[in-house]
């Protein structure tokens, strides 16, 4: 009921926020070296563990840099880290997911065995085991969640193909001298489009909290980059003492992520009511 | 007839699937191990120095010097023996360093599941039976939150929150016996449980609520049957298969998982255990720690999967996996 009503309307007041909130987020990681009142990296000894003030928004941490300015670049690297994460995991398992759907077969076993293999690693275990051979850093943090996230966007594209490529259209172009390619990328993947975008706004909530808990463990970004769960990891000592700021990044975390799921919620109810979507959660802890 | 030989060879088909993946990590992991610039004899030493004749006494020690197949078959004899070699650092067997961790890792686990289990369950039940009503919508808000926060920042918010409420409670130091135990793995088994019971809850709700719309559902009111017998007796039954899928996979990945949890409650779990050998270097300890891993996390998935296989005919018919 309430359902069919929103189906109809993408904007609905939850989705709206969400995309309000999304916005500025995005917004203020690209700008962040414009607003930053200061620089994040610059160390003040004379001027740490400062409390809030007009000064310093969120007051000053152990080495006296502005908490602030360090949410805001920290969110930058955050967020364009998580695009990164799944922009790795469209450009992998897309065209991995079309090449096992449409032509089903050898390669089509080829390829799943080995996202049969990769799923095998509970969580991050594999990332873990990646930066540990190639080093720390926010490349290879990346890249490492990004290799675990591509079995789910191939299986998920593999899905969606399997069922478009028996449609009378891939048939009629066939037909027509289409070569494969052509039907797979051109007409086939934009069908694809629709379903994959919400799962793929939902895997953007979930590469943010990935690669903050890469960081928190100290097997994500190194110095000078930072993102907010390196934040929290560092301030893990202000936390009696100053609990508020301390867990300003964690809080920034949340509030991304609920908005990028309420957010790809209204998108997937926009675009299909009726299916149902896979949830990378289920492949995932909590 | 014709159904058990499906099942059969559905069961069949997962175990052997279940050896063939195990060989496959253990292939995987153990060549990209070999990957790394480190050279095993330096962390061995631990940065003294060493005549070059020490060296080469070590490196026939650990087996080093060994063409690099017969490393991975001596390795892979070993573990089917049970025996996970000798770590790097300490030079002390692997597996006298893994078993006191998994002392405090299971135990946590164990807890984080039973609690899981015990919160999910009523919080999907009921947002299904009062859906679009205020319980649902409040609790559906909290799933919502807590499947957003990461379980470190849970964590972190718990002690800050604890620290000013309960000062006596400590997160650090040691602790003995069951109740000492119980203790200290609580509040972390809690905070850990916070995001696996919401994905639960949600499961739940969906699947219920889809459930309670259906035909057998209508026959079964129609028939006179209580609201209670319709949503406990019958709509629950049909929510534990992939209640039982999505949790085998939640549970599984803790062994690691719950690392960073760990980490905020000091607690010396093996997920430290297992980064402070990735950090280090210490390869037979990464190794063995990934293939435990592995091997539990396929074990709870792969006997879910049967067990969901015995009861439901529908699975093993075709191609059900990737679907």
């Amino acid at each position: 009921m309430t359902e069919k009503e929103s189906a109809s309307r993408f904007f609905t007041p939850a989705v709206a926020v969400s995309a309000a909130v999304l916005v500025i987020i995005f917004a203020i990681s690209v700008l962040a070296p414009i607003i930053a009142p200061y620089d994040p990296l610059e160390t003040n000894l004379s001027a740490t563990f400062e409390a809030p003030s007009g000064e310093h928004i969120f007051g000053t941490d152990q080495t006296g840099r502005d908490i602030f300015s360090r949410m805001l670049f920290g969110g930058r690297t955050t967020v364009l880290g998580a695009f990164g994460i799944v922009l790795f995991s469209m450009a992998v398992g897309i065209p991995m997911g079309l090449i096992a759907g449409y032509y089903g077969g050898l390669a089509d076993r080829i390829l799943m065995r080995i996202t049969d293999i990769v799923i095998s690693f509970p969580t991050l275990l594999l990332a873990f085991i990646f930066v540990g051979i190639f080093g720390r850093g926010l490349q290879n943090s990346v890249l490492a969640i990004g290799i675990v996230y591509v079995p789910m966007t191939a299986r998920l594209t593999r899905s969606l193909t399997f069922a478009e490529k028996n449609k009378g259209y891939v048939e009629a172009l066939k037909t027509a001298g289409c070569t494969n390619m052509r039907i797979m990328f051109l007409q086939i993947l934009p069908n694809c489009l629709p379903t994959l975008s919400s799962q793929l706004t939902l895997d953007i909530g979930y590469a943010i909290i990935d690669l903050a808990s890469m960081s928190f463990i100290g097997l994500g970004v190194k110095l000078p980059d930072c993102d907010w769960g390196a934040m929290l990891e560092e301030s893990r000592n202000l936390i009696f003492t100053r609990p508020l700021s301390a867990l300003a990044p964690g809080f920034a975390i949340a509030v991304t992520v609920i908005a990028i799921n309420i957010f790809s919620d209204g998108v997937q109810r926009y675009i299909d009511p009726t299916k149902r979507k896979l949830k990378r959660s289920v492949l995932r802890h909590g | 007839m014709k159904r058990a030989k499906s099942t059969a060879r559905y069961i069949v088909g997962k175990l052997i699937g279940f050896a063939v993946t195990l060989f496959a990590v253990s292939l995987l992991i153990f060549f990209l191990e070999r990957l790394s610039n480190v050279d095993p004899v330096a962390v061995i030493l631990g940065g003294k120095r060493a005549s070059d004749e020490t060296i080469a006494a070590l490196r026939e020690k650990f087996g080093l010097n060994l063409p690099i197949w017969r490393q991975y078959f001596n390795w892979l004899g070993g573990l089917l023996r049970g025996d996970f070699g000798t770590d790097f650092r300490y030079q002390q067997p692997v597996w006298s360093l893994i078993a006191p961790r998994l002392g405090v890792t299971l135990p946590l686990i164990a807890a984080a599941s039973v609690i899981t289990v015990l919160i999910s369950v009523p919080i999907g039940v009921v947002c299904a039976v009062k859906q679009g009503k205020a319980a649902d919508a409040a609790l559906s808000a909290f799933c919502l939150a807590a499947v957003s926060c990461p379980s470190f920042f849970v964590s972190m918010m718990a002690v800050a929150i604890l620290s000013s409420v309960a000062p006596q409670i400590s997160f650090t130091g040691t602790f003995s016996g069951f109740s000492g135990m119980m203790e200290r793995l609580l509040i972390p088994a809690v905070c850990i449980s916070l995001g696996m019971l919401a994905l639960g809850a949600r499961v739940i709700r969906s699947k219920m609520i889809s459930e309670l719309d259906s035909d057998y559902v209508l026959f079964a009111r129609a028939g006179g049957l209580s609201e209670r017998k319709v949503v406990f007796g019958k709509a629950l039954r049909s929510c534990i298969i992939p209640y039982a899928s999505v949790m085998s996979i939640q549970i599984g990945s803790l062994l690691v998982g719950a690392v960073a949890v760990e980490e905020v409650f000091s607690l010396q779990g093996l997920g430290s255990l297992l980064i402070s050998s990735i950090q280090g270097s210490n390869y037979p300890v990464t190794q063995a720690i990934t293939m435990i891993t592995v091997f539990f996390f396929l074990l709870l998935t792969t006997a879910v999967d049967i067990i969901i296989a015995a009861v439901d005919p529908r699975v093993g018919k075709g191609d059900a996996s990737y679907d």
